[in-house]
């Protein structure tokens, strides 16, 4: 359930890319800024998450909506936009993960003493979770792996017309208070405020998408199947 | 139901002379019976009992002491509407009694919320929900409770003062710790454990987080601070899923060979939780077996704990006492205080941290303001940005009791002193509360002029606190310094008295404001460091000074050395290796250089093109000396209209074009902003022109983040503008009643989600209607023009350089 993750770099180009960064001349002293900032963040952060696979129950509508159930949790998935991203999808993997509280509070200090290296932490912050979400698909496509399933791309409450009323019992599912420490806002707001929920389907038939080569992948350096010479998706 | 012998069985568990069993888990067991992830597994206990029972019993039958209900979420927000508080507890101890178990514990969890600051819940309000659940457990017929899984300490706290104070029963207390031995929210275990023995638990410890082979380096760390019996509860190890089904890998022999260590450490409460099973607590019954407690050895030195670090002085250790959040004589601070923008009391805190002090003294005494809810409210602000322990420094009872209840950790109060009247009302706060306090030598005839008429009152202090419960290691004498410039006997006398002090009354521990000392005299910086030296060589614990001079820290760091505490001088040689006269080293230590790397280009010989440049390149460290340069040869309504606005105008344009981008802007803002600030403090004209008006700015109510808030307060700030920063999360009252005491003409209000976008509009209506003179600007992540004509904004800005551009329309 609950696992740590080994993150030891962010993708500077998206650090850079939340700070509003195309292209500009970048003085050497900002750039160090930048990267020393990084550095705190990745020093601080305690990214973690929690991943689980449910399989699909069934696919009704419920009030014009069209709603997928899974089975052995009461998370149901909601509106149209979640049903056409998990068309076809036999089982849903649902993660949660969160840079850790330690950030928070390091950008609450920031904001009194350095604004400047507040709004570099809070990319930093950014580029770091998404790093944690992509730790925790790996995992999720490593068991579909073992099943012969694919994994598609993650979706997350409040895109599309999934509702962020999703995040309570979705939170709930994985036991992310818990294992985690993320709550809830009554504003459905998580904190820490660098965490991310998602679900990913699991289909049969690799995504119409072109599976990416592992040295562009964003998940490789915390893929299992790499490391075990095998692949995720279809060859050739 | 209950024997004489069962009675003797929790006493002596009480003692710490008796072993207690707990049960093991019972979400696991739920889980193997089908319950549905996500769904309320204390609902269980109304509408399946029969399933709950059979569990307590397969604990109650492998030898299990105590049951615990479940009642983990059972709280009013969880709940909601699905059943009351009084109709879980009731059925869930029905269920534990069914099973026939010699005690049944009311189990209560976090209530699922943040607390504030960093979160929306008050700690008010989380007293309330768990009273609530106290209440109705005490009815219900529960035996003890175990409130557990706590990540939060003020949490923690709240859920025992609800016990403590709605309930005679005793409450057992664990917390949950991640790998690195801290809590989600940072909390160690040694700071758990002094605070919650301090405040009165009836056991401290640990459970959930990890297995046992985790768990037991962390409880060895709890031992010594508890002054109560220490309880485990691990996991069985780390789950795993197993093709579909979560698996955990200890089973019950190597748990109870884990278990059996802590016990020879000093554990005598054990049990089970995530992935135990009845075979794992009948491997801990015969553990137990012919066993005895092991000797424990608690320490017994002066120890005060903020909710992430403990600092602990034993015997011949100094420390240092940050003195400057305290209004006296500080213009700055006073009008923090006043106004309610705490940054300048936050950003002292921050640089004495920095600066080497180990307890920050927090001071919020002014005639004309809510004394009790500017302090709580500080204390409040001061834990989301420094780890340090504070010490609460008022002379008002109640404001004491208010800031040291809610305060997540171990306080230090500031102060009793020998009237009967003090002694009265502050001792039985600083023992409820589990605190240390400082006894200054004075009584109702004043401040005695000998030594051994301070040692007198010392005495009577430290009797009185003993007589209350206090342990006289958290009590600390102040024998007050006096100015030497009117009495030249007193230094010797308050030297004295502090020798006495520590001869007399051994354990107790002395601390001393220094500064008094050179009252009168000049260059006092060098009266004060003499005098220091001189009491710490007559034994003084604690110094309250100011840790941002130099002086003052070269004393500690050397008399360190001189009295070993700093062994082999591997500090000092660290800090001082390359200091002498010659070269002073600044006071602090910046987090992340400013200046670092910068290039040495050759600077524009003209100040005002210089001053420009500076506001371009976004360097802030020259920008005073080259305004000031500025200011020779031109008046202040000069350097802001035709040095600083403009260059500013110039970096919104590069912003607005692209050539900019965000940091550059901010570096820029901040490098105008100390322009702003040399021109303010030049003279009261400079000081008058630079003002522009003033301006409101929050996030809205539900609405916990603040980054592009700040942003947008920042620019603002560097074009001139006072503003008001009502922080995140801000009901619309607060905002109208701003508005309205200050005759405000602009609000900025910040939303990030969509979700919170009503309170904006929410906040809006309620302008409207009581100040009407008052214009809006939006903005935010989800705001659009449109969404801002929809809530009935008169402006929307789609980044701070148009709210600053705003602002000068609106206010110029």
């Amino acid at each position: 359930m609950a696992e740590s993750y080994d993150i030891r770099s962010v993708d500077r180009a998206e650090v850079l890319h939340y700070l509003g960064y195309s292209g500009q001349s970048l003085s050497p002293e900002l750039d160090s800024r930048i990267g020393e900032v990084v550095e705190r963040c990745l020093s601080v952060a305690r990214p973690r998450g929690v991943t689980r696979v449910f399989e699909v129950a069934g696919r009704e509508s419920r009030d014009g909506l069209p709603v997928i159930s899974l089975s052995g949790t009461a998370l149901d998935l909601v509106g149209n936009s979640i049903a056409a991203h998990l068309e076809g999808a036999v089982a849903v993997g649902v993660l949660a993960v969160t840079a850790g509280a330690p950030v928070d509070a390091e950008l609450r200090r920031l904001s009194l003493t350095d604004r400047v290296a507040e709004v570099i932490m809070d990319a930093a912050g950014s580029a770091l979770v998404e790093r944690a979400a992509d730790a925790a698909e790996a995992i999720l496509v490593a068991q579909a792996a073992e099943r012969g399933l694919y994994v598609g791309s993650r979706f997350s409450p409040g895109y599309g017309d999934l509702p962020l009323l999703t995040q309570p019992v979705l939170l709930s599912t994985l036991d992310a208070g818990r294992q985690l420490g993320i709550t809830l806002s009554p504003t459905l707001l998580m904190s820490p405020m660098k965490s991310v929920t998602a679900v990913v389907g699991l289909f049969e038939e690799p995504p119409e998408r072109e599976y990416v080569i592992c040295d562009e992948c964003l998940r490789r350096e915390f893929c299992e199947l790499r490391s075990a010479g095998r692949y995720c998706g279809r060859r050739g | 139901m209950k024997t004489e012998n069962s009675h003797d069985l929790l006493r002596s568990a009480l003692a710490g002379e008796g072993f207690l069993l707990f049960d093991g888990a019972m979400g696991t067991q739920l889980q193997e019976r089908g319950l549905a992830a996500g769904e309320l597994p204390e609902l269980l206990c109304l509408s399946n009992p029969q399933e709950v029972t059979e569990i307590h019993a397969s604990y109650v039958a492998a030898g299990a002491d105590v049951v615990t209900t479940n009642t983990f979420g059972a709280n009013a927000a969880k709940l909601g509407d699905a059943a009351t508080v009084e109709e879980v507890f009731s059925a869930a101890v029905s269920c534990a009694r069914a099973a026939h178990p010699r005690y049944v514990a009311a189990d209560i969890g976090p209530t699922g919320q943040l607390l504030a600051p960093m979160g929306p819940l008050a700690f008010d309000d989380a007293y309330e929900l768990f009273a609530h659940q106290v209440r109705a457990a005490e009815a219900a017929g529960a035996d003890l409770f175990v409130i557990e899984t706590m990540a939060d300490l003020a949490e923690a706290k709240a859920a025992l003062l609800a016990v403590k104070e709605n309930s005679q029963l005793p409450a057992f207390v664990t917390m949950t710790f991640q790998e690195d031995g801290r809590t989600f929210l940072g909390t160690t275990p040694e700071v758990a454990a002094l605070t919650l023995s301090s405040l009165g638990a009836a056991a401290v410890g640990i459970n959930c987080s990890l297995g046992p082979a985790e768990v037991a380096p962390l409880v060895e760390r709890m031992l010594p601070w508890a002054s109560c019996p220490v309880m485990v509860q691990a996991n069985a190890g780390l789950p795993r899923v197993e093709s579909g089904v979560t698996v955990f890998d200890i089973g019950p022999g190597q748990y109870a060979r884990a278990v059996a260590d802590m016990l020879d450490a000093g554990v005598t409460i054990v049990g089970g939780c995530c992935g135990t099973t009845p075979e794992h607590i009948a491997a801990e019954r015969a553990l137990l077996a012919g066993r005895r407690p092991a000797p424990r050895r608690v320490r017994d030195c002066f120890a005060v704990a903020g909710p992430q670090r403990l600092v602990a002085l034993e015997a011949g250790q100094v420390g240092v006492i940050g003195e400057r959040i305290n209004p006296t004589g500080k213009r700055k601070m006073k009008d923090a205080l006043r106004s309610g923008n705490h940054d300048h009391p936050l950003a002292e805190a921050i640089a004495q941290e920095r600066a080497g002090a180990q307890i920050l003294d927090v001071n919020a005494g002014l005639p004309e303001i809510d004394e009790r809810a500017v302090m709580c409210r500080l204390v409040s602000e001061l834990l989301s940005v420094t780890t340090l322990p504070l010490q609460i420094d008022a002379s008002d009872p109640a404001v004491i009791e208010a800031a040291v209840r809610s305060y997540p950790g171990k306080a230090l109060i500031n102060s009793v002193n020998g009237k009967a009247e003090s002694l009265a009302a502050v001792l039985p706060i600083a023992a409820r509360y589990g605190c240390a306090v400082v006894g200054l030598t004075l009584d109702e005839d004043g401040i005695p002029a000998t030594a051994e008429g301070r040692l007198a009152i010392a005495r009577r202090i430290v009797a009185a606190a003993e007589e209350a419960g206090i342990p006289r290691h958290d009590v600390v004498i102040d024998c007050l310094a006096m100015a030497a410039s009117t009495d030249q006997s007193a230094p010797r006398a308050i030297l004295d008295a502090i020798r006495a002090v520590k001869a007399e009354l051994p354990g107790v521990r002395t601390v001393l404001g220094v500064s008094n000392i050179s009252f009168g005299l000049p260059f006092r910086p060098l009266v004060n460091a003499t005098f220091l030296a001189a009491a710490l060589g007559a034994g003084l614990d604690l110094a309250i000074i100011n840790p941002g001079v130099q002086r003052m820290m070269d004393v500690v760091s050397s008399w360190r050395v001189l009295s070993g505490e700093d062994e082999r001088a591997r500090l000092y040689v660290e800090r001082y290796a390359d200091r002498s006269d010659s070269v002073q080293a600044p006071a602090g230590e910046k987090c992340v250089p400013v200046e670092k790397g910068a290039p040495q280009t050759a600077a524009p010989t003209d100040p005002v093109d210089h001053a420009r440049r500076l506001v371009l390149d976004g360097r802030t460290a020259p920008m005073a000396d080259a305004m000031a340069e500025v200011l020779v040869h031109h008046d202040a309504l000069f350097a802001i209209n035709e040095v600083l606005v403009p260059a500013l105008d110039e970096v919104g344009r590069r912003f607005e074009a692209g050539t900019f981008f965000l940091p550059q802007l901010m570096a820029s803002a901040e490098a105008a902003k100390a322009g702003f600030e040399t021109i303010r403090s030049a003279s009261a004209e400079g000081a008058a022109t630079a003002d522009k008006g003033t301006v409101v700015v929050c996030t809205v109510k539900g609405d916990i983040h603040d980054i592009g808030k700040n942003i947008v307060r920042m620019l603002l700030e560097n074009y001139g503008f006072d503003v008001v920063d009502l922080g995140r999360d801000v009901d619309p009252e607060t905002v109208v009643k701003t508005v309205e005491e200050r005759h405000v003409r602009l609000v900025g209000l910040s939303a990030l989600m969509t979700s919170t976008v009503p309170a904006m509009a929410e906040t809006i209506a309620l302008l409207r209607e009581r100040a009407p003179w008052c214009k809006v600007v939006v903005g935010g992540a989800v705001l659009t023009p449109e969404y801002a004509q929809m809530v009935g904004a008169d402006f929307y800005a789609k980044d701070a350089t148009e709210t600053a551009r705003i602002a000068g329309e609106v206010l110029g």
